[in-house]
């Protein structure tokens, strides 16, 4: 059984993070942190102080934003945390400014090492502080091919791949049918 | 002779796999080596790396079904369960309880496969070849258990969103009660010849000991991080599918060696028993497969599943667009985490004992590589 929940909101809030609680049963994690580049360190700092452990880091390819911020390379890099004791999952989203550089938190999480490594393999977002930034699952002779990142045709703006604050009901109103096998 | 000079002329690097026999698959390590000592341990990954991760971005949402069983083909039930779990949870569709229960029943059954495979597997990394002839002998009569309603031995893809591919019959649930039957007889074979041998426990005992703070580092998860003591397991911590219903324990070790995990594991099996032996006796009636839209839309926004895997937790994390096929899939894998411990943890010790902490840690190399 579940145990009873501390809200980590507060903790974070206090520490300056722009962070929102979100609808569990539908996201499967309890807290969105959004970070500043020079944020991320403290974040996971925080994260280290308050009992988390690190489930990922992995990387979001999106248009860059052209309107108000030109500085954005439209590369997202997500860390997820999450409790031993308790059910409690907690994302942070930055974004990568276009020299494709933002700290490594792999000093405070020794397992962000080898997860660093991969999101520089699949996205190019080189960790800044990282004491092996080689790459780690693709091949060594080919360090600028990176395979997550989309065509400019099937890219899409944040806003598109974020949850809408009015949600249209899907699955209901279409017609249903058995999926073919 | 400088002191110094003395140990550069017995320094010197020697590559562990890919071929090697006890890292099971095509894992490289390469090893600073003085004398019998490993000084410092450094994985080399990649050597079956697919992109399933691509894979998944660039193809409809059912298309990547057969790709999860082929990340851990040993366990791959809970993976199948992970993907459609995240896919229900996402386009919001109901399963029938039947088919949650079968989901059960077919992991657990799964899991137990993969403990006994790993418990053969670790005795031989060991120098001990007879337990694995008994541990395929017992995983044998689950294959053709589940063959028989999966239709495959290994990388299964028998759950459907929305439910399962088909119902079980009678024949299954005689086979799989049999066998418990018949596993719980074969436990004394195992104690006798494995958990009380004095040879196994000196190469397991204190060896290894993996500490809760470096657990959380690292994010190890499943049996290795129970062996140090820390009670986590997806199944109760995160309750889904039809899990809160059961009753079972999770056994957790002391110190964290290598000892503590073989226990955690050979514990773990009789906690599996248990969950399906009530499953079974509480199979409800009804349909195993919900009616869902061909064209499953995934709505706009993120959203993470994570189910128990035999080797600890398996995260899915999707990215919707409003479309079917998902704009980004990550796959947090539990292997992956818990092998990147291996520089701390195996700095300074014997080399018989790296091959005893890494069989003791339960590796599936394709599932870490994707």
């Amino acid at each position: 059984m579940a145990k009873q929940n501390k809200d980590y909101n507060k903790d974070f809030l206090h520490q300056g993070f722009d962070a929102a609680e979100t609808d569990y049963d539908q996201r499967g994690y309890h807290l969105d942190v959004v970070l500043d580049v020079n944020q991320v360190r403290k974040f996971a700092q925080t994260a280290y102080d308050l009992g988390f452990y690190i489930v990922f880091v992995a990387g979001l390819h999106v248009r860059p934003d052209e309107g108000h911020d030109k500085e954005c390379s439209g590369l997202e890099v997500v860390y997820q945390f999450a409790r031993y004791d308790q059910l409690y999952r907690i994302k942070g989203r930055v974004s990568v400014p276009n020299t494709l550089e933002i700290p490594s938190i792999s000093d405070i999480y020794q397992g962000a090492d080898w997860h660093e490594r991969e999101t520089r393999d699949f996205y190019g977002v080189v960790f800044d502080g990282h004491p092996n930034m080689k790459p780690l699952l693709l091949s060594e002779e080919d360090p600028d091919f990176h395979p997550l990142l989309k065509e400019e045709k099937k890219l899409k703006s944040l806003d598109e791949v974020s949850w809408q604050p009015e949600a249209p009901e899907v699955a209901k109103g279409e017609t249903e049918a058995e999926t073919g096998q | 002779m400088l002191e110094s000079e003395y140990q550069e002329q017995n320094r010197f690097f020697l590559n562990m796999g890919p071929q090697h026999p006890s890292t099971h698959g095509v894992l490289l390590i390469v090893l600073e080596m003085e004398g019998e000592y490993v000084l410092d341990p450094q994985p080399v990954l990649g050597f079956i790396h697919r992109m399933h991760e691509k894979m998944g971005e660039s193809r409809p949402c059912q298309g990547f079904m057969p790709n999860t069983a082929r990340m851990d083909y040993v366990c791959a039930l809970p993976y199948n369960h992970g993907y459609v779990s995240l896919i229900e949870r996402k386009a919001g569709i109901e399963v029938p309880k039947r088919a949650e229960y079968i989901r059960v029943i077919t992991s657990e059954l799964n899991r137990v496969a993969s403990h006994l495979l790993w418990l053969g597997a670790y005795l031989l990394d060991l120098g001990a070849f007879t337990p694995i002839l008994y541990g395929f002998d017992d995983r044998e009569h689950i294959l053709d258990i589940l063959e028989s309603i999966t239709g495959s031995r290994l990388t299964y893809c028998y759950y459907r969103f929305g439910g399962v591919y088909q119902d079980i019959d009678d024949t299954f649930i005689e086979a799989t009660r049999a066998f418990i039957k018949r596993l719980r007889k074969r436990y004394v074979i195992y104690e006798k010849l494995v958990t009380k041998n004095i040879i196994f426990i000196k190469r397991a005992e204190n060896i290894g000991i993996v500490s809760p703070d470096m657990a959380l580092r690292y994010g190890m998860t499943g049996p290795n991080l129970r062996g140090s003591g820390i009670a986590y397991d997806v199944r109760k911590n995160e309750p889904y599918s039809v899990y809160p219903e059961f009753d079972f324990e999770i056994p957790v070790g002391e110190q964290g060696d290598c000892l503590d995990r073989y226990m955690v594991r050979v514990r773990e099996i009789e906690q599996s028993l248990r969950i399906i032996e009530q499953a079974l006796d509480r199979l409800p009636d009804g349909p195993v497969r919900a009616k869902v839209p061909k064209n499953i839309k995934l709505t706009p926004g993120d959203c993470n599943f994570a189910v128990e895997a035999a080797r600890g937790e398996l995260s899915y994390y999707l990215v919707g667009d409003g479309t079917s096929t998902p704009y980004r899939l990550k796959i947090r894998v539990p292997s992956y985490s818990n092998l990147s411990c291996l520089p701390e943890l195996a700095r300074g010790i014997l080399l018989p004992d790296l091959v005893s902490i890494l069989g003791s840690f339960d590796l599936v190399i394709p599932e870490i590589d994707r």
